[in-house]
């Protein structure tokens, strides 16, 4: 008794505390992304403004890859917080989805930061720090800087050895690509709106594969990670990073501007982000929240921030200072080109993120990488369909309704299955309790999910379109059928997938079954526990721990292919048929324990005897198995076969972890692939859904043939 | 149509000795008996003749070609299990054509050689039917077809009658007393039950912990064993065993006179099988059994004397017929 009494107090007092009505009583909520001496120094600002003033500031830390979604599904919800600290990019996008709040403009800071964040006239967020990529060079390793991208090279070509690289950057990210591309004067969004497909875009895509494949002077698909572990451990001589880096690292290093493009004799420019405190839209304690937001921004936060965060602050009336990596940074910002704000920036990163998986791999050309990009940003920045009239469908309908009716009158007329119905009145509060989960759980959702597939969303506004996303999935008319974009090419892979997949999980789940049983097995119940265990772990971890093994340089595979010596050089995500292998093993080895313990339970059902009489009749083991075992496996096997495939077809978690549906697109399944118009950059929520829907009708008439492939309705 | 031929046959399973020292020889168109209790190593040994088995040591030929690692599919050999092991998902007339059907035989072939099994055994109203329509004795008989459509050279039966009622083991020890004559082929026959044993068999092999101990006719074995066990073992009743110091004498219940003889005992109890009696007696303490003809006018508890029409002796310490 004292336990649940204690229990209930626990789960009291943390109700009580984490109440928003209690809590915004006297704090304010901000959330950033900031890790290391950032993190610091927003900590102990917040901690001076609190003996201030007495107002709490409450910070919460998000993980940067988590953050901006975060923002963008709280915020409109209600359960945003009061501040956010972001970059200034998505300005235009959150305007859109009217994420803030307009603040008064503050005077005594740097005007660009003031003109990155003032759209039309209207201030939109607080600035703090100004942020550009830096050329980070090990001081062991590298005498002095490069002036040029030639020196760059040459330096790191002479520093590359076994295991140690000259130059390590994310090259394969558009973000890190900026430099190299507005030095060889493209733009990403111009005057006249993105145009991803000019020769200097070439020049820029051949340089970035000069580095990141030809030289051989970088590690291959460097994660951030890796970064980092390669720079502690003495391996890196050149990174290409922001000023968050320091936080990651714990030698010396030394930042220096970006260099000069040898060819042209132009700087190579990063984007320059403008860092802002924003008021988010809906905040429980508005005026309070801008007061700290412009303390912040101003002289006394600047100055902790510039201290202890190492920021380059935008704040003009704090001492300068002297600390290298904030000159750098200083220094670099003049050749910086400022982050876009247009709300098609985000279609534009993405389709140049697609096309560049396969530049870095050597995979696709400069030309080819750019005719993809612009072609995958025609597709994510295409209008929305038509607003269709809703006439029709409201009489379709009422068509419909009105033809359910007249059904339901006509049954009713039945009074054989009247009084059937009414005789069991008291066993329906019996299924009535599941009746309800079903319309709660997967009835109501499935209704919803194909209510909005008649809708378009396009910049947080909601039109009706009618059947049009249909049409257009269907007809392929803005991808093209063999396109890796289109409807047809996913259902296609994904068939394939959940052919192959169902072949080999059944076929190594059978065998394993049947070696099992085997008289000469030692330890037997050892290894079905052990072979069982593949299916006890949560298949995200093992998809995250064979995507690793599927690393080209640091994968396990690879060293395994290369049986002692060497290790393989597969660069498992370059290529549709590598890729999908590695995501086809990596689902096979989470796919076949089910099936294995399904066939032993099975195989318990089948007397030793039948094999030996086939055995004594003639019957060697493959015929003993074709004709003996496999068609009293079946009736078992079969419901289990019918569900891996939905379980297959629709298995997000592999396809989204291991090859994230690259190259370019072309892995992906319909569920994933769903998923990517959802909730990657564009938000096509209603173009999504009526994926959904159609996935829905494939598994649909699928079930319809499972049940007479079965013999018997399972489904 | 074929010899089977045992050299020193052992199988171990690990530490286990399961048979032990197994010379045999069965004639071609033999039919033999495998008789003993349960756990004597008797269905092991048909297993071993099957290829079911694995042979520890000692050779296995049938007809002049050793056997030891030759797969059963490869022996030539067709076996009824005593749960029949017919194919649950084929029909009659599929279970019956199955051994020709896996060897690729041509469809008419099948067809006819099927046709004529079923009509042997009676099995034409039923070859479209599954398993699991039939009664037991109907499975036996499948079972039995299965073996008999390709003609093996050796047949195996692993007590093919244990799962008939009495009535229906009766009539089915007849029918395969029957097909044996008919096919002219070897049988190796697995049982506990030693009537079935004397009834079908040609020659008997009584095992007991994985020893051979008599190998004969049912007429030898009954008349002459060859030692205690044996003599325990075969016959119904078992034979009476009494302690003479020296020797074990034995009489059959059936070889016991009553009324005269030199040996005197109490009549404890008489149960009357209607042409005969069984008539429970108390000689020298022990308890002694006689099968007399009906009628039999004694009283428990009467003192009578008694005589032996044939007495059995055997070795103290070995047990073996002197």
């Amino acid at each position: 008794m004292t336990f649940v009494r204690v229990l209930l107090l626990a789960i009291a007092a943390y109700l009580l505390q984490s109440s928003p009505v209690l809590a915004n009583e006297e704090t304010v909520r901000l959330w950033h992304a900031y890790r290391g001496d950032e993190e610091a120094a927003l900590s102990s600002a917040a901690e001076e403004y609190f003996q201030e003033t007495g107002i709490k500031i409450q910070l919460t830390a998000t993980p940067f890859g988590a953050f901006e979604k975060k923002l963008e599904t709280a915020i409109p919800r209600g359960n945003g917080p009061d501040l956010f600290i972001a970059a200034h990019g998505n300005l235009g996008k959150w305007q859109d989805l009217e994420l803030m709040s307009a603040v008064q403009a503050q005077s005594e800071q740097h005007p660009l930061a003031l003109q990155a964040l003032n759209d039309n006239g209207v201030q939109w967020g607080h600035p703090l720090a100004l942020k550009t990529l830096l050329l980070f060079s090990d001081p062991e390793l590298v005498e002095s800087p490069p002036e040029t991208t030639d020196a760059l090279i040459s330096q790191a070509t002479r520093l590359t050895s076994e295991g140690t690289y000259g130059l390590v950057y994310q090259a394969g990210t558009p973000f890190f690509h900026a430099p190299w591309m507005h030095g060889f004067g493209a733009e990403s969004i111009g005057p006249s709106g993105a145009d991803l497909n000019s020769i200097e875009h070439e020049r820029a895509y051949a340089f970035t594969q000069r580095l990141a494949h030809d030289l051989g002077i970088m590690p291959k698909r460097p994660t951030a990670q890796l970064l980092s572990q390669l720079y502690n451990d003495g391996r890196a001589a050149f990174v290409i990073s922001g000023p968050w880096f320091l936080s990651e690292i714990d030698r010396p290093i030394r930042a220096s501007r970006l260099p000069v493009i040898s060819e042209n004799g132009q700087a190579a420019k990063p984007f320059l982000s403008v860092e802002a405190i924003f008021v988010a839209d809906g905040a429980r304690r508005p005026q309070e929240a801008e007061a700290f937001a412009t303390w912040l921004s101003g002289a006394e936060g600047a100055q902790i921030r510039q201290d202890t965060g190492l920021q380059a602050v935008t704040a003009l009336n704090v001492s300068p200072s002297d600390h290298p990596i904030i000159r750098a940074v200083l220094d670099q910002s003049e050749h910086a080109v400022p982050l876009p704000t247009d709300p098609d920036i985000s279609n534009v990163w993405r389709a140049q993120e697609k096309a560049m998986e396969a530049l870095v791999s050597g995979g696709a050309s400069a030309k080819r990488t750019a005719e993809n990009a612009a072609y995958f940003h025609s597709i994510y920045s295409r209008k929305a369909p038509q607003p269709a009239g809703a006439a029709p469908y409201w009489l379709l309908m009422c068509g419909v309704l009105g033809t359910a009716i007249w059904w339901v009158r006509k049954r009713w007329k039945d009074t054989e299955l009247r009084k059937r119905l009414s005789s069991h009145r008291g066993d329906y509060l019996w299924v009535l309790p599941a009746g309800l989960a079903m319309v709660v759980l997967v009835a109501l959702p499935f209704a919803m999910g194909a209510a909005v597939s008649l809708y378009a969303h396009q910049g947080g506004e909601w039109t009706f379109v009618g059947l049009s996303h249909f049409w257009e999935i269907l007809s392929a008319s803005e991808t093209g059928f063999t396109s890796p974009m289109s409807f047809w090419y996913t259902l296609t892979v994904t068939l394939l997938w959940t052919i192959t997949n169902l072949i080999l999980h059944v076929s190594i789940g059978v065998g394993l079954a049947l070696l099992l049983r085997e008289p000469w097995i030692r330890m037997r119940g050892l290894w079905r526990a052990l072979l069982i265990l593949p299916w006890a772990i949560p298949n995200y971890i093992t998809a995250l721990i064979w995507k690793t093994m599927f690393h080209v340089q640091y994968g396990a595979v690879n060293a395994l292919l290369g049986f002692g010596g060497e290790p393989a050089d597969i660069d498992w995500f370059s290529s549709f048929s590598t890729a999908f292998s590695a995501n086809l093993i990596t689902n096979t080895w989470l796919g076949f324990p089910f099936m294995m313990v399904v066939t032993l339970g099975a195989l318990q059902a089948i007397p030793r005897e039948l094999e030996e009489a086939a055995e004594v009749d003639g019957a060697g083991w493959w015929t003993r198995f074709r004709m003996v075992i496999w068609p009293l496996l079946k009736p078992a096997l079969m419901p289990a076969i019918i569900l891996g495939s939905v379980w297959t077809f629709n298995m997000f978690n592999v396809i989204y972890l291991v090859s994230n549906g690259g190259p370019m697109g072309s892995t992906e399944i319909l569920i994933s692939d769903a998923y990517q118009w959802a909730f990657s950059g564009g938000n096509y929520y209603g173009y999504a859904a009526a994926y959904a829907v159609l996935i829905f009708g494939v598994l649909l008439i699928y079930s319809r043939f499972a049940n007479r492939l079965a013999g018997r309705r399972v489904l | 149509m074929a010899t089977v031929t045992l050299k020193a046959l052992e199988k171990s399973y690990g530490e286990t000795q399961v048979l032990t020292g197994i010379d045999l020889s069965i004639a071609d168109g033999e039919y033999l008996v495998l008789v003993g209790p349960s756990g004597c190593g008797k269905s092991t040994l048909l297993r071993c003749i099957a290829g079911l088995e694995s042979i520890t040591s000692g050779t296995l030929s049938i007809g002049d070609r050793l056997m030891n690692d030759v797969a059963p599919q490869h022996r030539n050999i067709a076996m009824v299990f005593q749960s029949y092991a017919l194919y649950p998902h084929m029909t009659v007339r599929r279970n019956l054509g199955f051994p020709l059907e896996i060897r690729k035989a041509p469809a008419d072939e099948i067809q006819s050689a099927v046709e004529k099994v079923a009509e042997m055994l009676e099995l034409g109203d039923l070859l479209d039917r599954f398993p699991g329509q039939l009664s037991g004795g109907q499975r036996q008989r499948v079972a039995m077809g299965r073996a008999m459509v390709r003609e093996p050279s050796v047949f195996l039966f692993d007590e093919p009658l244990s799962n008939l009622d009495a009535a229906l083991r009766g009539h089915m020890r007849a029918e395969l007393k029957r097909l044996h004559r008919r096919l002219k082929t070897t049988f190796v026959h697995v049982t506990h039950d030693q009537v079935e044993a004397l009834t079908l068999a040609d020659r008997i092999l009584v095992l007991n912990e994985g020893v051979v101990q008599q190998l004969g006719t049912p007429r030898e074995l009954f008349d002459e064993p060859a030692n205690t066990f044996v003599a325990g073992f075969i016959g119904s009743p078992s034979m009476n065993l009494m302690d003479r110091g020296d020797h074990w004498l034995g009489v059959r219940p059936t070889d016991v006179e009553l009324g005269s003889g030199p040996e005197r005992a109490r009549v404890d109890l008489i149960e009357s099988l209607g042409a005969e009696a069984l008539v429970h007696l108390e000689l020298n303490g022990s308890a002694f059994l006689a099968v007399v003809p009906e009628p039999v006018e004694l009283e428990s508890g009467q003192e009578i004397n008694l005589g032996f029409r044939k007495v059995h002796r055997f070795n103290r310490e070995t047990g073996l017929r002197q």
